[in-house]
């Protein structure tokens, strides 16, 4: 009977973390199994912050606005190995003043590389690093850009996540990273981010959960840019509320919104997202 | 700042990463006694290379105030009691005092050997006892295949067509949930003996792969509420739990009805009772059943259950077993002379054999090498997982091994768990689960 009990035990565990929102964090997407993410964002902004931090109203009219799709894919080339690709689409709307505005639209840059689970906690937590490059799918003018930065990059992380433990919830799952990113160029920038995702399912099908990243941004170029895919020294902190709701084993949506309640040389604003986790 | 910031995030993560792993390392240990001696072998899983040294770091701890002198000693023997090497060193230990030493023993050739680890003051004596293995997966032993066996299975198999199964059905809606029906399920089989079994359908979907578990010795299965991706299809061969109508025996006899006589021994019916069990998925798809995804489970007696079914019959495409019972039964009782106290399955075989003058080994051999697991190794071709316990006496990890070693598969994989007995623990069976939706490609 107790192999009955460990079994079903597993099978418990497992179900508890296969359809967190952050799919795409250190979970091992698992041998052969294929992961497609397509998601929508809106951010939007009228103030923002200066290099010290301090509120700054903006102009009136002025709006700042920001809709992308992105597509991620994942693959599972072996237990531990993970190949994924990012790849996101923007349409910008820089209004500078009533009547005048600027429009963007275009791919940014894709992230493509590999993830690998360095170790297993007992196949309910993980602890992963993730490689990844980075390369602008745009052509930057005098080497600039609204879309980014218009270099090349490189970026390392490191992901811990799985379920949370029996101290905490006795279901629901966390994920935390920690990543460093570079660009080529003698401005940099170099980036250190953090983030950190709870999630709780609070039905059968449906679950809450609630993420906080944290993004520092560092380039002696200090110049302000409302539109941050185009800035190179800024620093903010985002939290985030996401619903999702599982439609079946292989599709699952989530929604959610954020603010950016503090930060520095940068925007501050609002927005939300739409996430599909297909599982093919 | 940069710096700062970089290393303050990657601690965070390692931090809670070692805090969780450490939480789960206290909850192991938690031993009593006087003087704890606690062996750890270098591999985690107890295996090693036959050109590795087997090295074990042992931790000796006083939990007395006093202070303690005497022995520290192991002995090494091979799995059927065979003395390969006894040493000893003098122990000194202060109250509540702790001690670490290597224990390193020149590489061995491949099998299982015991290590048993002793500590003998003037007045405390304990004994921990160890399993560690070398190159498991190079084991191999001889198989007593009777010359008949195909012909005697297929004959089997023939006669199990010849009876009408005459399914029912039922939905249970007593024990049906708003997420799962349960229906109760019985059939004819072999002999024309009435078997019954448990289905359970998730409501959500329309077509599921099959977990399909056969049970252990003499143990009853009940509806698996617990599987939300699969059918899970719980089938009590005859004499275990709701199908004892004609055969309600003991464990102490189960494995010796009519074990004279290969014809009419009681696992002739058994392993074609899992058939029909699988006769009965197959012709029942409209309940959502994906017959072309069934796996085939189980432990102990299921585990050799399991494995006879997937040999069986081509319509199993993945078999996971846990400890399976009666694996190569020759070896099994060479191993299992040497035990100091008799442990099932030989313990009962044995009482027989005390009981019955007429009955001799060779007698046994002559009905049970039909049914020894070992024998239908070399006809399963569907992927397999197996699980074993390293401090197991039923099923001896060499018996296992041996087994696993003549399934012809090209897709198997084992498990080693170092300190369970009949048994293995939570991380097979998490490794289990994750290794059944890589095979079926399961989201």
């Amino acid at each position: 009977m107790k192999k009955l009990r460990l079994f079903a035990f597993a099978i418990l565990l497992l179900v508890g973390f296969i359809r967190p929102y952050a799919v795409y964090a250190g979970f091992p997407i698992g041998k052969y199994r294929d992961l497609v993410v397509p998601s929508f964002n809106y951010y939007s902004q009228t103030n923002h912050y200066d290099v010290y931090g301090n509120y700054v109203k903006g102009l009136p009219g002025a709006r700042y606005t920001s809709m992308s799709a992105n597509l991620y894919l994942g693959y599972g080339i072996s237990r531990r190995l993970d190949l994924i690709v990012s790849v996101p689409y923007l349409y910008q709307v820089n209004t500078i003043s009533a009547g005048k505005s600027i429009i963007s639209q275009g791919a940014g840059d894709m992230v493509a590389g590999l993830s690998y689970n360095l170790v297993n906690y007992s196949f309910k937590r993980f602890l992963s690093v993730q490689v990844s490059g980075v390369v602008p799918l745009y052509t930057a003018v005098s080497g600039t850009s609204a879309l980014g930065l218009g270099d090349y990059g490189t970026e390392v992380k490191l992901m811990f996540c799985g379920t949370l433990p029996d101290f905490i919830a006795d279901k629901g799952y966390f994920n935390t990273e920690a990543a460093y990113r570079r660009y080529f160029n003698f401005q940099g920038p170099d980036q250190v981010s953090f983030l950190a995702t709870v999630g709780y399912p609070i039905s059968w099908h449906n679950q809450v959960s609630f993420d906080i990243s944290v993004m520092r941004s560092f380039s002696p170029n200090k110049s302000f840019n409302i539109n941050y895919n185009a800035e190179r020294d800024y620093a903010f902190v985002k939290p985030q509320l996401n619903l999702g709701h599982t439609f079946t084993r292989r599709f699952s949506m989530f929604v959610g919104g954020y603010y950016v309640p503090y930060g520095i040389n940068t925007g501050l604003g609002y927005g939300g997202s739409i996430v599909a986790i297909i599982k093919l | 700042m940069k710096k700062f910031s970089l290393l303050l995030c990657f601690t965070i993560l390692l931090i809670a990463g070692n805090m969780l792993k450490a939480n789960a390392q206290e909850q192991e240990t938690a031993e009593t006694g006087d003087i704890i001696l606690k062996p750890t072998p270098k591999n985690e899983n107890a295996l090693f290379k036959k050109n590795e040294e087997i090295v074990y770091n042992l931790r000796i701890q006083n939990n007395t105030n006093q202070y303690k002198e005497g022995k520290i000693s192991y002995l090494l023997t091979t799995d059927d009691g065979k003395k390969v090497r006894l040493d000893s060193v003098h122990l000194a230990i202060r109250g509540g005092a702790t001690k670490e030493i290597a224990v390193k023993l020149l590489p061995k050739p491949s099998g299982f050997y015991h290590l048993n680890f002793m500590v003998n003051t003037g007045d405390y004596d304990d004994t921990v006892r160890k399993v560690f293995g070398v190159d498991p997966q190079e084991i191999r032993s001889q198989l007593h295949k009777p010359t008949d066996f195909e012909a005697f299975w297929k004959q089997s198999r023939e006669q199990l067509e010849k009876v009408a199964p005459k399914y029912r059905c039922l939905e249970r809606k007593d024990l049906s949930t708003d997420r799962k029906k349960v229906y109760a399920v019985e059939m004819h089989s072999y002999g024309d003996l009435v078997i019954r079994g448990w289905l359970v359908v998730p409501r959500d979907g329309s077509k599921f792969p099959v977990h399909y578990r056969v049970p252990g010795y003499v143990v009853a299965l009940n509806p698996n509420m617990d599987n939300d991706d699969f059918i899970a299809f719980d089938l009590n061969v005859r004499g275990n739990g709701n199908s004892k109508d004609v055969i309600s025996i003991g464990t102490d006899n189960y494995c010796l009805v009519n074990v004279e006589n290969k014809d009419k021994y009681i696992y002739r019916g058994v392993y074609m009772d899992c058939i029909r069990g699988l006769d009965f998925l197959c012709s029942h798809e409209s309940l959502g059943i994906d017959t072309s995804k069934i796996f085939v489970e189980g432990g102990s007696q299921g585990g050799a259950l399991a494995l006879i079914t997937a040999a069986l019959d081509k319509r199993v495409k993945l078999l996971t077993m846990q400890v399976p019972l009666f694996a190569d039964i020759h070896d099994n009782m060479n191993i299992s002379s040497s035990y100091q106290k008799q442990v099932f399955p030989f313990k009962v075989f044995r009482r027989y054999n005390d009981m019955h003058p007429n009955f001799t080994w060779d007698k046994f051999f002559s009905t049970f090498d039909y049914y020894d697991p070992q024998n239908f190794a070399p006809m399963v071709k569907c992927p397999v997982l197996m699980g074993i316990g390293l401090l197991d006496q039923f099923c001896p990890p060499r018996c296992s091994m041996a087994l696993f070693n003549h399934i012809s598969s090209n897709s198997k994989e084992y498990v080693c768990v170092a300190n369970s007995t009949h048994e293995v623990d939570l991380n097979y069976f998490m490794f289990q689960n994750l290794w059944l939706r890589e095979k079926f490609r399961i989201p």
